[in-house]
């Protein structure tokens, strides 16, 4: 029995389609795939963080390769995944920033100014957690107080962060009408209409 | 033989507590040694100390040896034996 169409993708929207349906690529599977990769080796590591060494020690290496590999593919990977698509300057992402207060800032198809500056420093403190915590396995810096209350900092910071950075696209959710953590899941966003930034 | 056996036995059996790994205190914190006691110990073991933790009735050593090698144990927070699993006193 033949099954039914998957999706009306590529199909062009009909006519009288208030918002147009028609979608396009936009996070490759690297980028998809590193995310939720991500996401799962944080929340080992934070759960398991009074629990096994091997489980915590595990995520974290997991973590560090994968910001390695993300940062490489941010320089060679497909136009969305580039830093230069999505890192701004301090200035834009306030600017961006007070439009949303403003409720006026526009729609991204990659990410906006904030969420670019969001995922940068979710690597940068990934990348910091994880350094932190290999240099407590070291002869050098086995025991040493401050690695470990700085280690500790960063990932309760990096907790912090991942609620802001979950309340910021929940937010772009709702403003721009559109499923984010399902794109990030198919990688497929609402093509860009007018007023959006392609 | 048989004999042999029985007394073999039942000499583990009474041996076998006392061989057990010590654990950690269960007694209120005012009976625990003083941190102090315990660094003296592990510098005369030739230890450099770099952090002790109390955690539940154990305290946790971060030390490295003589090759500048990590040692990291647990003693008992009383009596101060050592307690073979490091992470111990965090169950």
């Amino acid at each position: 029995m033949p099954r039914p169409a998957r999706t009306e993708r590529g199909l062009p929207a009909p006519a009288d389609a208030h918002r147009s349906t028609a979608t396009m690529r936009v996070w490759d599977p690297l980028v998809r795939i590193f995310h939720w990769s991500l996401v799962t080796s944080f929340a080992v590591a934070w759960l398991s963080r009074h629990g096994s060494e091997l489980l915590h020690d595990g995520a974290g290496y997991l973590a560090a390769g994968l910001v390695l590999v993300r940062v490489l593919w941010g320089t060679l990977g497909t136009p969305y995944a580039r830093f230069s698509q999505f890192v701004r300057g301090p200035q834009t992402v306030l600017r961006y920033l007070r439009a949303i207060l403003g409720g006026r800032e526009a729609r991204h198809i990659g990410h906006n100014p904030a969420g670019g500056a969001m995922a940068l420093v979710l690597m940068a403190g990934m990348a910091a957690t994880a350094l932190t915590g290999w240099m407590m396995t070291t002869d050098a810096w086995f025991g040493v107080a401050w690695v470990q209350t700085v280690h500790g900092l960063i990932a309760q910071g990096m907790l912090l962060l991942v609620a802001l950075h979950v309340g910021g696209v929940a937010l772009a959710c709702l403003r721009h009408r559109e499923n984010l953590v399902a794109a990030m899941i198919t990688g497929r966003k609402r093509k860009a209409a007018a007023g959006d930034v392609a | 033989m048989y004999r042999a056996f029985v007394i073999t036995a039942l000499a583990l059996l009474i041996s076998g507590p006392a061989m057990a790994d010590a654990s950690c205190s269960k007694a209120p914190s005012s009976k625990f040694q003083p941190k102090t006691t315990l660094e003296e110990k592990l510098k005369a073991e030739g230890l450099t100390v770099r952090q002790i933790k109390l955690e539940g009735g154990c305290y946790e050593v971060y030390a490295v040896d003589k090759d500048k090698k990590k040692v990291n144990t647990a003693y008992n927070a009383e009596t101060l034996e050592k307690v073979a699993n490091a992470e111990a006193g965090e169950d």
